[in-house]
């Protein structure tokens, strides 16, 4: 069994003239261990279906319905308080920018002391040494000192590394990472992502990593899904994706990414943009930008289709599939 | 048949401060209210059942006549009388009229001087900027109405009671604005300093216009938008600190009273039991205060649309 | 934090040194000492020996600084009406006016943190709608009008039979709004303890604190309002931030975000506009203490305008700057106490 099951997620945000939807029919899994990407454009939905596994999601966004299982129980349906029990402890949250992630006025130690306190009935002493302990893991220099510190008296890449130890303090089974580096100077965003990377080796933490850079994935995670307008519109083992998406999107993703070529030549841009909540167009969300489009792309989302061991929603794929199938059979 | 010409009251109309304004009821409701007290105010000659202060139609035999709907009114005195037998009806007409004379003025003096200080101090910068700063501060440290009360005592025992209050209307003006410059001046200043640093300053320096030019044609009407809005609360507030001072005997005088200084005569005969005295012009006051805050309030949400309600 | 104790200290000189100036020429041009001292009938001749003898004609500055050597030890002329040194009728007053703003002061904040919490952890709750209406309207009644329809309320008592009292439920309702009255409206009354020679307090006994109440809830509630209205959206502000979402996401519990992580950032801007809002309420107490006839410094200062008694107002204009000036510094060290973001040389990090 996995260790988290989403299954047909549905986010809705309620604003005047009725409900946008943010995210349909989300559904993948997450095992012992493993680190899945989430990739896609800004408003795509990535964050939100990051932050609906522990039902995070900022007003007026709500879960209208599906199902989050969590070691078998459905957190879509827990009570707060249930939640409370879960969040921080078994499965942990980084967020995007540690210095509006931290309480300015309150110290690093007593955001981390609290932390533990929350979940475990030990002493204060006791929880500091554990947050001692992993000041030092993520290598924080003097760790001592870094308790009594308020958030503005360290640099960002520190931050970043004091909140990578708060995930860590209650030894989740989980760490949900949205852009984690995004916000910090790009001399240490490979410094802060390597770390992350061997924290969660080393302690088999299972990691959840939203980010909009297909170089990170790559590097990082084991599986990645590609999210549009708030679908999956691919979704399986990172190297085949990478290697040979599917997807029309993705594929364009990808050779959006500048290589080596020939001086003059042009940087790949997937033409249009990605439509607004208000503005989904009927069908599959992608159609219009897409040079593959059909009739049928605008009438309906497609199913998944298996193409090796990746899952892709689209028309084109399918009939590809099909040609290659029936090309076989002819064969045979 | 006609041409595309648009003219300003179909812009008007078009605009989203129309829009918003048709949308909110309470600002409609405010608007209304406060239009009929305006209204009232100065039509008061002519709508006022009796002059109160021509001594010759006061009765003292009237004195102290409960309004309409209490035993012993009297329907020529629909809100009853005061201790001299004035007709109440006709004294907070009247009343009204002063206090929203005095609302007007001081708020325009205060805009001036605000304007002017404050398009000094941020274009000049410098020491022009830290001197009117400083005492800005300093008056805005003891609070406005306490600054009110300190020149209004000065003036009073300078000019002496009476001259006081033949003048004290436009002694009124005067120590209310003068007191409540420094918010306005501040805000201002703010933005001057910001549009300073924009390019068409530049562009105007380049040009070779002078300093009184920029400031006065080019920089001011791209301030001017939030001194609207505090100018609405300013007026509430000029009322407010002016019925404060008339009701601590530094305003209006008995002979041109204000809705401050009717409440302050009526004080003193509460404890006879001639509640409505002291507490309609109490209410009246309120009202008048209230809606233009409301509209206040209203007016800021227009002018900010980032700010969603719910 | 020296750097920044100087600093304030050296503004703080600077600002007395102003008021002081006003304070002067204040006095300057409208007193007349001789209008005490002698009679109509002493000669022309005999009052400019007078004026000459009490250095009257000298040049403004030296006058000043005869004015300002003799503030500095203490010496702020007589009263006319009392007949007594400025400072000691101040100091016979003064108790009177603090026991008011206390009083005021801790229903102000007693008040207006849970409510205003309240009306920002649930803001759609009727009770807060309630509150904020209340709270708006507050804000239009002047603090005067408040103390008279207390007064009317709870000191004379109100009859209401609006409703028809032949019904069971016209009679409850009348019975709800009427009310008894008979709280004290005027002065302090009659027991009064003791405190240190000086200070007589109305807390310690009975009627002293009945007396008491009216005028500290007349005071309070022109404050009260802007106080809920800003810890209200103070409050709502903070709870959209990322770092409570985060809060929220270690598991914390709701009080604990509540009152530790957002209130304490709540709190920092509302010290700032606290203590503003102490020049305010100096203004108010003139205005509470004569609706009270309340024996207090604001009542003082008003009869001694009335009076024209210009010693007395010069000596309450430079005891109230030194307040004002004491208060504000002590309020902006305390904000650099508490806000860790603060380096106390007074610039932010």
């Amino acid at each position: 069994m996995a260790l988290l099951e989403v299954k047909n997620l549905d986010v809705r945000f309620a604003v005047r003239g009725g409900d946008l939807t943010a995210l349909r029919g989300i559904s993948f899994s997450l095992d012992k261990g493993e680190r899945l990407g989430l990739v896609g454009e800004s408003g795509a939905g990535k964050s939100v279906a990051a932050f609906s596994i522990l039902n995070l999601i900022a007003q007026p966004g709500y879960i209208a319905g599906g199902q989050i299982l969590f070691e078998g129980k459905d957190l879509a349906a827990m009570s707060e308080r249930e939640l409370r029990k879960i969040r921080g402890n078994r499965i942990a949250m980084i967020f995007q920018d540690p210095m509006m992630t931290l309480n300015p006025v309150l110290t690093i130690g007593t955001q981390m002391v609290e932390a533990i306190l929350a979940h475990r009935n030990i002493s204060k002493k006791e929880a500091r040494a554990i947050a001692l302990d992993r000041l030092q893991k993520v290598q924080i220099p003097s760790p001592e000192k870094r308790l009594d510190q308020y958030p503005h008296e360290l640099s960002g890449g520190m931050r970043q590394r004091v909140i990578i130890a708060i995930a860590l303090l209650l030894d989740p089974e989980i760490i949900i990472a949205d852009e984690p580096t995004t916000a910090l100077d790009v001399t240490i965003q490979a410094e802060i992502m390597d770390l992350l990377l061997n924290l969660c080796e080393q302690e088999n933490v299972a990691l959840m990593l939203i980010t909009h850079d297909l170089g990170v994935v790559s590097q990082v995670t084991q599986r990645m899904l590609v999210m549009y307008s708030g679908r999956i519109i691919e979704q399986g083992p990172t190297r085949e994706i990478i290697n040979d998406a599917q997807h029309p999107y993705t594929q364009g993703l990808i050779n959006a990414l500048p290589q080596m070529g020939e001086p003059g030549e042009r940087l790949f841009q997937i033409p249009g943009s990605m439509p607004s909540l208000k503005n989904v167009p009927k069908g599959c969300p992608f159609h219009p930008r897409c040079k593959f489009a059909t009739e049928q792309c605008k009438q309906a989302m497609p199913e998944y289709v298996r193409s090796g061991n990746v899952n892709v929603a689209c028309y084109e794929v399918a009939n590809l599939i099909e040609q290659e199938k029936r090309m076989q059979e002819a064969e045979s | 048949m006609t041409t595309a010409t648009v003219s300003r009251w179909d812009r008007f109309r078009e605009s989203f401060f129309w829009y918003s304004f048709k949308r909110d009821k309470v600002a409609i409701a405010s608007f209304a209210v406060l239009l009929l007290m305006v209204l009232a105010a100065v039509f008061a000659p002519l709508l006022a059942p009796a002059d109160p202060y021509d001594l010759a139609q006061i009765n003292i035999m009237n004195s102290e006549l409960p309004p309409v709907g209490m035993s012993g009114a009297d329907p020529a005195f629909p809100l009853g009388t005061d201790a001299q037998g004035r007709d109440l009806l006709s004294t907070i007409l009247y009343g009204t009229r002063v206090s929203l004379m005095i609302g007007f003025g001081a708020v325009i003096l205060q805009a001036f001087l605000g304007i002017l200080f404050g398009l000094l101090a941020g274009y000049l910068g410098g020491k022009v900027d830290a001197v009117l700063m400083r005492i800005a501060d300093v008056q805005l440290s003891f609070s406005t109405l306490m600054v009110a009360i300190i020149v209004g005592a000065v003036f009073k025992a300078s000019f002496g009671n009476l001259m006081f209050g033949e003048i004290a209307i436009y002694m009124l003006i005067f120590i209310i604005g003068v007191a409540e410059w420094p918010q306005i001046a501040r805000t201002v200043r703010a933005s001057v300093l910001a549009e300073k640093k924009k390019e068409y300053v530049d562009a105007a320096k380049v040009m070779g216009f002078g300093t009184r030019r920029i400031m006065f044609r080019h920089i001011l009407p791209n301030t001017l938008s939030p001194i609207f809005v505090i100018a609405t609360v300013q007026i509430a507030n000029a009322i407010i600190s002016e019925a404060a001072l008339s009701f601590l005997g530094l305003g209006m005088p008995e002979t041109q009273p204000s809705l401050g200084s009717l409440i302050k005569s009526g004080f003193d005969y509460i404890q006879s039991g001639s509640w409505w005295i002291t507490l309609i012009p109490g209410l009246v006051l309120v009202v008048l205060v209230l809606v233009i805050n409301l509209l206040g309030d209203w007016l800021r949400d227009v002018m900010n649309p980032r700010l969603y309600k719910g | 934090m020296l750097a920044f104790l100087v600093q304030r200290i050296s503004q703080a000189f600077l600002v007395m040194f102003v008021i002081s100036v006003i304070a002067f020429a204040i006095q300057d041009g409208l007193g007349d000492p001789l209008q005490e001292m002698v009679g109509m009938s002493v000669s022309e001749e005999e009052r400019e020996a007078i004026r000459e003898e009490l250095g009257l004609n000298d040049p403004m500055v030296v006058q000043y600084l005869r004015f300002a050597g003799n503030a500095l030890q203490g010496d702020l002329g007589n009263s006319y009406f009392y007949s007594k040194p400025t400072l000691e009728v101040i100091a016979e007053h003064l108790p009177a006016t603090l026991e008011l703003v206390i009083g005021a002061s801790l229903i102000i904040v007693f008040l207006s943190v849970p409510i205003g919490v309240y009306a920002a952890i649930r803001p759609q709750a009727w009770l807060s709608k309630f509150f904020m209406g209340v709270s708006t309207v507050g804000i239009s009644i002047p603090v005067f009008l408040t103390a008279i329809v207390l007064i009317q309320l709870f000191s004379i008592g109100v009859t209401v039979n609006w409703f028809p009292s032949d019904t069971g439920w016209g009679q409850w309702m009348n019975d709800f709004f009427t009310t008894e009255g008979g709280l004290p409206s005027y002065g302090r009354g009659d027991e009064l303890t003791d405190l240190f020679g000086t200070w007589e307090s109305g807390f310690f006994t009975g009627t002293g604190l009945m007396h008491l109440v009216l005028p500290s809830v007349s005071l309070a509630s022109i404050m009260l309002p802007l106080f809920i209205r800003l810890i209200r959206a103070e409050m709502m502000e903070v709870l959209q931030s990322d770092y409570i979402r985060y809060a929220r996401a270690k598991g914390l519990s709701a009080g604990r975000i509540n009152f530790l992580h957002a209130l304490k950032n709540t709190m920092l801007p509302v010290i700032t506009v606290g203590g503003v809002q102490i020049g305010i309420m100096v203004a108010y107490t003139i205005l509470t203490e004569t609706v009270f006839q309340w024996p207090g410094v604001g009542l003082m200062f008003l009869e001694a305008i009335t009076r024209s008694d210009i010693p007395l107002i010069v000596a309450y204009l430079m005891v109230v700057g030194l307040i004002f000036v004491v208060t504000n510094t002590l309020v902006d060290l305390i904000y650099g106490l508490v806000n860790p973001t603060v380096k106390l040389t007074g610039k932010k990090a």
